[in-house]
């Protein structure tokens, strides 16, 4: 599983990373870890909204969006939720 | 009012034809950020003086309704049942406001929703008249009225783009599809509570 670098998303306002090629997760996996650790979520079924100190947009397709501008602050989220997304993968016919 | 570059073009050539005004502002929290809030609020501060018009806004709850969209409803038709949802919530401020239309910055093809097709499903959710006056403009034109009227640096500041979007939403839509899609969820439950919760500014 590959993710292209964090960047910038369109509207300037947040980071997003995209898989290549796009995965399924197992979101009600994640979601329990996720608040094992403490950390609120806000699920949609389709995606997860995890309120770290600031709020991280997790797809079903693996896409991610972290809502900060900082670069170093989105870096260090990108690997924490990054953990989460790898341990969660359903295994598909293609992989 | 979306805090993006359409709407407040619009508001501004109503205002213009000298109708009173008010404004609805679904609030996407948290499939978006604060920024589209604060867009159009500033939107209203510049509207406003030009106007000398009150113009107040109703501030309506949304993200809920689109979890509750996307837990029970078919993630291909998300846009339009998310637009019936505004454009349901918008009437009821209108009734109790005793307004006696709608409006909307839409215009033909600009994006998934604003396919005919899909304006039909959508606006079919509702009864009073809608007036959508940029509906033949292209984007090179609204954005030239925006940057005349002062709200384009506004509009285009950093912001979320809705992250509700399914990743191919659907172009066309019938209403036998929406109406089976609608029979999942307790739309009057739904509408009662973003009212219930709205915010007058």
């Amino acid at each position: 599983m590959t993710y292209s670098t964090l960047r910038l998303c369109s509207g300037r306002a947040a980071y997003e990373a995209v898989p290549y090629p796009r995965l399924s997760l197992d979101l009600g996996r994640v979601r329990r870890q996720l608040e094992l650790e403490g950390v609120p979520v806000t699920d949609a079924r389709v995606m997860l909204i995890a309120r770290f100190e600031r709020e991280v947009t997790i797809a079903r397709d693996g896409r991610l969006l972290i809502k900060s501008t900082d670069a170093t602050e989105a870096d260090r989220l990108f690997a924490r939720v990054r953990r989460l997304v790898e341990a969660n993968v359903v295994p598909t016919r293609d992989s | 009012m979306s805090g993006g570059i359409d709407s407040p073009v619009a508001l501004h050539y109503l205002l213009r034809q000298g109708h009173e005004m008010l404004t609805v502002h679904m609030d996407n929290r948290p499939f978006t950020d604060d920024s589209p809030l604060t867009k159009v609020l500033d939107h209203l501060t510049v509207l406003r003086e030009r106007y000398h018009q009150k113009i107040p806004m109703y501030v309506l709850p949304h993200g809920s309704t689109q979890i509750t969209l996307m837990r029970n409803t078919d993630r291909h038709v998300g846009c339009v049942l998310c637009r019936r949802f505004m454009w349901r919530s918008a009437e009821r401020v209108a009734e109790r406001e005793g307004a006696s239309f709608l409006a909307t910055g839409e215009s033909l093809g600009q994006v998934a929703s604003q396919t005919l097709s899909n304006m039909r499903s959508a606006t079919a959710a509702v009864d009073l008249p809608i007036v959508r006056p940029l509906i033949g403009f292209d984007k090179q034109e609204i954005e030239a009225v925006a940057k005349s009227i002062g709200t384009y640096e506004i509009s285009t500041r950093p912001g979320l783009c809705c992250q509700a979007v399914p990743d191919r939403p659907a172009t066309k839509s019938s209403l036998l599809q929406i109406g089976r899609e609608e029979e999942r969820i307790d739309v009057e439950e739904i509408l009662d509570s973003v009212l219930r919760n709205a915010v007058v500014m």
